[in-house]
């Protein structure tokens, strides 16, 4: 019987997408699980209002329209034209044209199910139970979430006394506890399933953290907590809960398939009548309705929201394309290759959009050269900074951490030093903790040093730069540590070469100049609960400081060079690696472990610092123009926001996100993307089998895939898939927020990562993908994988391709490639 | 020597991110352990299956592979259909015979 339980809560669930805990956010997909289907049935997207308004304003046109059905529905390119009224119209005109015009998408407007008192009770004791740093450790939380609630639930003040009665003599495990709460509340065996079903899509929040925390830690899963839930149901005698409408259960099971379209006959005969009505301005003859029936029936209602959608995203991709035909750079890749000079400086950044605008910035240099790769730079490690308690798992979600690196001092002295300091400063810390959690002590610490809190408090709100003063004290109370990662512990000298291989190989770094700068990537800000959402993706919602570090230390490993060396891959002895962290609030470049920096490239350092300067000073200034408040503000303001704990946009993270590249720079030099387009370098030549494209399309692609549909649905819809305003939040531990003191685990972004108020910052569009390799590679890339499959083949995002800079654009579609009419050949320097 | 005892092997191949309730419903059936392979390729009922990919565990196949004694089987076949049901990934059973039973039971 438990294994039948257990079975039937996986199913339950199968479709919940994990929550990653927010120290460590992680951007997904929250419909991931619906992969396998088709995207255009999924009918989530902003409102018809939203588009018919963007169409107005010219960002949709009617090329874009009729691009998209003909994209969805080809057969309309065969369909006779029909007459009406002064002017012949196409097939897909016709489409284009009701969809304007009618309205027949009749989507049930979504409304949260009211919580219940079940929900409030359940979200107490799940917080109680997960909460990592609480107040007071729940009792019996060794003993798992089942037991430590059966032996507590009976005394909860919040139950009515014949609630609590009823949960004496519980089972002692969570299984036999909700097979016998099941039979209690009269659920026959076949129904189960549904019943837990819809009771899981109650707290989705809460339930897709579960389903992380029972893969990742292992102290709660998806049983004990529907065991909790249906215990209560039946202790408290409330009926079983309702199904959901349809689009609210979309986050959660259901099967999108559920809403495939149908033929309509009847109505596509009245929409006909009301077409040609509004067209001709009278009624038609009954074999031109029947003909202009037959061309609608082809395009039913429920793929209409799809269109406007597909002809939203058409209308970027087209304008991207276009824009990257003005490449200032004329050069083939051949010719870049082998004739040019050698750069002075090579900047290696992640595929972030943010970093596009560094790049764009650092590149004003015509010496400098930039690339772009996964901000992990291809070295997933778990990282515990010298003498730290914790450890960071610095790599991405799709991968586990195999490899741990820390750090080792340079110098003994100076680590001798720097503990004591840290000791002392511990225990300070530690005495103002016990001071704040031992009862009654906190009256006395108020007394004693509230005048100087209160004091502090006012002064950082007044002045937010302040927090600098604090931050002095601490650097010249605790010595700077020098130290090396201790990268030769974690990888074997094979598994090192193999790594820089990789890494070479991926971004097609072909040749090398003196200084090749490894630039990761973090945010600061204050008083920020989602800050881990503003740090590297790649790097499991951590700075990237630690790999790339680690990737330097690679990469400048003399045995790595003659492993290299022997594999075609040479990197002279003269080019040093480095690496450096690219701060995105202020847009600062950090260089790190400068103690390794030789003398011999002091000056170039030097040099990129310079630089790095001035192009971050025109970045910032840049990202001004679209934050909120910021337009006239200093570039010293603007800076602050990093330390003002009342600022709500320290920065605008990869709002925007719409696209991502896939080739040399060459493609892109020059353009600016607007902050929009992940861009990961790459070249065919510097990948002779395949395998190199096969990873950044199994790995950042997806990535990139999961941020963008991230907020792709936190734009469209907030209540459902956002995390509602930041104002409001309060934090559960480090693994979530709430809103307000009680409720559902929030998922998502914050309203303030994507909107001002009821303005949209982000566009919500699919990833347009834009490939530069042979197609006949890229399509069996595709073919072998089926990640890839379901996401170009059921439209979650869109694949344009071309083999060579001046091949013509092809799409990928459901029958394979085919050229790309809208967008020809966009040859670089046209 | 003493003769091999019959036990029933069980086999799953199911996409790795769909793993654990199969992991959680081979230790919920008494299994002693169980045998996990990540990155597994082939060609199936849904096409085609690259098998490892260097930085993406999460969209490969896993195949878990357990043992354990016959009387013991029949439930975890059993809930396994039933979590297959309707999503992907394939069971596969078989009798098998191994040398250390106590391992197993």
């Amino acid at each position: 019987m438990s294994l039948e339980i257990r079975a039937a809560v996986a199913r339950a669930t199968r479709t919940v997408t994990p929550l990653w805990p927010l120290s460590s956010f992680i951007a997904v997909n929250p419909l991931g699980a619906h992969e396998s289907e088709d995207f255009a049935l999924a009918t989530v997207a902003r409102p018809r209002a939203a588009f018919l308004a963007d169409y107005d304003r010219g960002r949709i046109t009617d090329a874009d329209l009729i691009a998209a059905v003909l994209e969805r529905v080809p057969e309309l390119a065969g369909a006779a034209a029909v007459t009406l009224g002064p002017r012949v119209w196409t097939a897909a005109e016709l489409v284009a044209f009701e969809l304007v015009q009618a309205d027949h998408s009749r989507l049930p407007a979504p409304s949260a199910p009211e919580p219940d008192l079940v929900d409030e009770l359940v979200s107490k004791w799940v917080a109680a139970y997960l909460d990592p740093h609480p107040l007071w450790q729940m009792p019996h939380r060794d003993r798992g979430p089942w037991a430590a609630w059966t032996a507590l639930a009976r005394y909860d003040p919040h139950l009515p006394s014949a609630a609590r009665r009823r949960l004496h003599d519980l089972p002692p495990t969570a299984d036999d506890g909700l097979a016998i709460a099941l039979v209690r509340l009269g659920v026959h065996e076949g129904d189960s399933e549904l019943v837990l079903q819809r009771e899981a899509q109650r707290l989705p929040g809460w339930v897709a953290h579960i389903k992380w925390r029972a893969g990742h830690v292992g102290d709660i899963d998806m049983t004990s907590y529907l065991a909790i839930r249906i215990t209560l149901r039946w202790s408290l005698g409330l009926p079983l809960p309702l199904p959901l409408p349809l689009p609210l259960a979309l986050a959660l099971p259901i099967p999108l398939r559920g809403t495939e379209p149908t033929a309509d006959p009847a109505g596509a005969r009245e929409r006909a009548a009301t077409l040609i009505l509004t067209l001709s301005g009278h009624p038609g003859p009954s074999d031109t309705v029947a003909r202009v029936a037959r061309i609608l029936a082809l395009h039913p209602p429920q793929l209409h929201a799809f269109a406007w959608q597909s002809a939203y995203d058409e209308h970027y991709r087209r304008e991207l394309v276009t824009a990257l035909a003005r490449t200032t750079a004329v050069m083939t890749t051949t010719e870049t290759s082998t004739e040019t000079t050698i750069p002075s400086l090579q900047v290696v950044m992640c595929i972030d959009p943010r970093s596009e605008g560094m790049r764009r910035h650092l590149e004003a240099d015509p010496t400098v050269e930039t690339y772009g790769f996964a901000g992990f730079f291809g070295v997933p490690i778990r990282f515990a900074n010298y003498q730290a308690r914790g450890s960071i798992d610095s790599l991405p979600a799709l991968l586990s951490a195999r490899h741990s690196v820390t750090e080792v001092p340079t110098d003994a002295r100076q680590a001798k030093r720097h503990t004591t300091a840290l000791r002392v400063r511990d225990a300070f810390a530690a005495g103002l903790h016990a001071s704040e959690t031992t009862p009654a002590a906190p009256f006395a610490l108020a007394e004693t040093l509230g005048w100087f809190h209160g004091a502090t408090s006012l002064l950082r709100t007044l002045w937010p730069d302040s927090i600098r003063i604090s931050e002095r004290l601490r650097r010249s109370t605790t010595p700077e540590l020098t130290t090396e990662v201790t990268i030769a512990d974690a990888f074997s000298l094979g598994e090192r070469a193999a790594l820089a291989e990789t890494g070479i190989r991926m971004m097609g770094l072909d040749r090398c100049a003196p200084l090749i700068i490894l630039t990761g990537h973090g945010s600061t800000s204050a008083n920020n609960l989602y800050q881990s959402a503003l740090d590297c993706g790649a790097c499991g919602g951590n700075p990237g400081a630690a790999n790339a570090r680690a990737a330097a230390a690679i990469f400048n490993d003399p045995q790595v060079r003659r492993i290299l060396a022997e594999r075609g891959l040479p990197i002279p002895s003269t080019t040093l690696f480095v690496a450096a962290e690219h701060n995105t609030v202020s847009d600062r470049i950090e260089i790190l472990d400068r103690q390794m920096i030789p003398d011999s490239h002091s000056i170039a350092i030097t040099e990129f610092l310079h630089t790095q300067i001035i192009a971050a000073d025109r970045l910032v200034r840049e990202r001004a123009t679209q934050l909120p408040g910021a337009q006239r503000h200093s570039l010293k303001r603007l800076r602050q926001r990093a330390t003002d704990w009342a600022e709500v946009y320290p920065e605008l993270g990869l709002v925007g996100n719409a696209a991502m590249i896939i080739g040399p720079r060459e493609m892109s030099r020059g353009v600016d993307l607007e902050r929009r387009v992940f861009l990961h370098s790459y070249r065919p030549e510097s990948d002779p089998d395949g395998s190199a494209l096969e990873t950044i399309m199994t790995a950042p692609l997806v990535v990139a895939q999961w941020i963008n549909h991230q907020y792709y649905f936190s734009t469209v819809d907030q209540k459902r898939w956002g995390a509602g305003t930041k104002t409001i939040h309060n934090a559960i531990g480090t693994i979530g927020v709430i809103s307000g003191h009680t409720g559902d685990l929030k998922r998502g972004l914050p309203l303030q990562s994507v909107a001002v108020g009821n303005r949209d910052l982000h566009e919500a569009m699919r990833l347009s993908v834009l490939i530069q390799a042979p197609l006949e590679r890229i399509g069996a890339i595709v073919s072998r994988n089926q990640v890839l499959r379901h996401l170009f083949d059921n439209n979650w995002i869109t694949l344009t391709a071309r083999d060579e800079p001046n091949s013509p654009w092809y799409r990928y579609g459901s029958y394979g490639w085919t050229p790309d009419l809208q967008l020809g050949t966009t040859q670089q320097g046209e | 020597m003493d003769p091999l005892t019959k036990m029933t092997r069980i086999e799953i191949v199911i996409p790795g991110r769909e793993a654990q309730p199969v992991r959680e419903l081979i230790v919920s059936a008494g299994a002693t352990g169980y045998t996990s392979v990540s990155g597994v390729s082939g060609i199936g009922h849904h096409g085609p299956h690259s098998g490892a990919l260097l930085f993406n565990e999460y969209d490969t196949l896993t195949m878990l592979i357990t043992v354990l004694p016959p009387d013991k089987a029949p439930d975890l076949i059993g809930a396994i259909r039933r979590l297959l049901d309707g999503g992907p990934g394939v069971m596969f059973v078989a009798d098998t015979y191994v040398s250390r039973p106590e391992y197993f039971a």
